[in-house]
């Protein structure tokens, strides 16, 4: 009786309470750690290698066009009273500028990133829910109502500030202007187009707007944005999509078109350009600029030195940390015997 | 029984005393402070790459991260490792812990876990914000998908850093652990499995078609996750946070082993422990 009341207290003997549990219980030994560092070292001056001649391959021309110098001649079109101005860009390219040529806008000091500014937007409303297009919802103020409580659509100010600049590029041949075809299709995500943003199931879609307003800042309602074609009309428009995408950090570019087609397909050819800019978009206000940027692409993406040299730099410090080590190691090996 | 009912440990032999102290109460300290430091470590990372996005998101209090990711880091994402962590680890085993019982003095004289350890483990996650935040700023500053399209913007740096931040606590714990036990292994791998498939599953298109305010980060991962460049930053990221670390630990075993190095390399010379 005694032995039965004993054993029934003793606790389990099995490897899980008794925490004898199968193990493996690694050590940083020199064994390791040092081939490690030289493996992972000589991998990243590899890699950085890659990177870095993969980058150097990527032609950028950049070109800033606020118009902030007198010289420039988009001086007269910073005054922002001054509605419709167009300007000219002039420039010349020496060698073949090899396609698919991406062709992007950038802004500088401009914080889509601010927090009250990203999350000015209406999500029912722009997956086209009719609902949220009489009462939007209230973080969209003060583009929520307008002046006479008409609903704003879109809502918001994110929407409210699209960049509304158009460009038009002319290769000078022989004395005359060719236009260069621009391509706007596809040229924001999948996802958002097909997806995150839906027009209303209302046609035609200008009855879906009855009883709406456009936002401030815009020249034209959201089912204008291009008459021409339905499937680019309204939320799912190109470059609203890629306007509502909104940047990460205070310098940005976004897409505006590629140039693919025609004599241009495989590239811009050496020459003349004239870059005609409808410049509508107030920046100095804020001490913001504008550019234009033309680039083309590679495995890794846009033009990026930073990658390349971080890893060749990286790698460089691995092998010289493996040396140390191996130095300190042989030195200073510690003797085992307690 | 009155008194067994109102102590803490309770023990029927005084034989018993050396194994609760030289044993169990030198692994209760050790996972106890080991503890303390990851988890602090891995919040105050989490914390201070907001300090360093404020600069660029003109100081409103926006989050670098994705909201959801910010509930779910501290409950689903590492929850499990740390906690597998502070349950299962041993520096040594019992048999050498009753060989050596001069083990025991690190607790004595409070060394794992003090003002000075606190401050290096503040110190740790300032270096580490500082590389989980700007790696990903210069290596997506200006730059595009392979496609031409945008991968600078908010959602897909949010994505980046997180899983840059994930990754990088992950193997953090790794180096902190000493004792892998299967458990420990299923917890380890299977959060980071969880931030993936989460991360995927709220990103789908069902989620964001049936509740689109609350998921509004659909496609960021599909459309920047297949991006070489977007991966590499990562491994970039996640190793420059954890080698100085694990080159420090190892000079430091070099240059002054302590006594629990001196007694690992004996146990491991006489093979793995099971």
């Amino acid at each position: 009786m005694k032995e039965e009341l004993e054993t029934a207290n003793r606790p389990d003997n099995t490897a899980f309470t008794q925490q004898r549990l199968p193990a493996w219980q690694p050590m940083l030994s020199a064994g390791i750690v040092i081939p490690g560092f030289v493996l992972i070292g000589l991998a990243f001056i590899g890699i950085g290698v890659a990177l870095f001649i993969a980058s150097q391959n990527i032609t950028v021309l950049e070109k800033d066009y606020t118009g902030v110098e007198i010289t420039s001649d988009c001086y007269k079109c910073s005054n922002p009273s001054d509605k419709n101005c167009t300007c000219k860009l002039d420039f010349s390219l020496s060698n073949l500028f090899e396609g698919p040529v991406f062709f992007y806008y950038g802004l500088s000091n401009y914080f889509q990133s601010q927090r009250s500014y990203g999350v000015s937007k209406d999500d029912y409303q722009l997956s086209g829910d009719l609902d949220y297009f009489k009462t939007p919802i209230s973080a969209c103020s003060p583009y929520q109502y307008d002046a006479n409580q008409n609903p704003i659509v879109p809502c918001g100010s994110l929407a409210n500030s699209m960049f509304n600049d158009t460009f038009k590029l002319y290769q000078i041949v022989n004395g005359t202007k060719k236009l260069v075809p621009f391509d706007g299709k596809g040229i924001a995500w999948w996802t958002d187009y097909n997806i995150k943003y839906r027009n209303p199931s209302v046609t035609p879609l200008k009855n879906a707007f009855n009883g709406t307003v456009k936002p401030p800042f815009w020249s034209k309602p959201a089912y204008e944005l291009d008459t021409s074609d339905p499937s680019n009309n309204g939320f799912v428009n190109q470059d609203f999509l890629v306007w509502m995408r909104r940047a990460a950090l205070p310098d940005f570019r976004k897409l505006y078109r590629r140039i693919t087609e025609g004599d241009y397909a495989s590239g811009l050819p050496a020459g003349n350009y004239s870059l005609e800019i409808g410049y509508n978009y107030p920046v100095l206000s804020f001490g913001g600029r504008k550019k234009v940027v033309f680039s083309n692409v590679s495995w890794m993406g846009g033009k990026n030195q930073f990658l390349g040299i971080a890893y060749l730099v990286v790698g460089s410090l691995c092998v010289v940390m493996s040396t140390v080590m191996l130095i300190v190691y042989a030195k200073f090996k510690f003797p085992e015997d307690d | 029984m009155q008194a067994v009912l109102s102590s803490d440990y309770s023990f029927a032999q005084f034989r018993f005393l050396e194994r609760l102290l030289l044993v169990h109460g030198r692994w209760s300290y050790l996972r106890m402070c080991k503890f303390l430091r990851y988890f602090f470590y891995k919040n105050f990372t989490f914390t201070f790459v907001h300090f360093w996005y404020a600069f660029f998101c003109g100081f409103s209090a926006q989050t670098v991260y994705d909201e959801w990711f910010i509930t779910l880091y501290n409950l689903v994402y590492t929850a499990l490792p740390v906690l597998g962590m502070s349950l299962f680890d041993q520096d040594v085993n019992d048999t050498w812990s009753f060989q050596h019982p001069n083990l025991y003095v690190p607790g004595q004289l409070n060394q794992y876990f003090s003002k000075t350890a606190f401050f290096k483990c503040a110190l740790h996650s300032v270096y580490s914000s500082v590389v989980l935040f700007f790696i990903p700023y210069a290596a997506m500053y200006d730059t595009v998908r392979d496609d031409g399209r945008d991968i600078a913007d908010y959602q897909s740096f949010a994505l980046l850093a997180q899983t840059c931040l994930v990754i990088t606590v992950c193997i953090q714990l790794c180096l902190d652990m000493s004792y892998w036990t299967a458990v420990n292994q299923f917890f380890v791998w299977g959060s980071l499995a969880m931030y993936f498939v989460v991360t995927f599953s709220m990103y789908s298109n069902g989620t964001h078609i049936n509740f689109p305010a609350s998921f509004p980060f659909i496609g960021t991962a599909r459309n920047s996750l297949n991006q070489p460049n977007v991966w590499l930053t990562i491994l970039l990221t996640s190793i420059l946070c954890v080698l100085p670390v694990v080159a420090y630990r190892f000079l430091l075993i070099q240059l002054r082993p302590t006594i629990n190095d001196k007694v690992g390399t004996l146990t491991n010379h006489t093979g793995f422990c099971s």
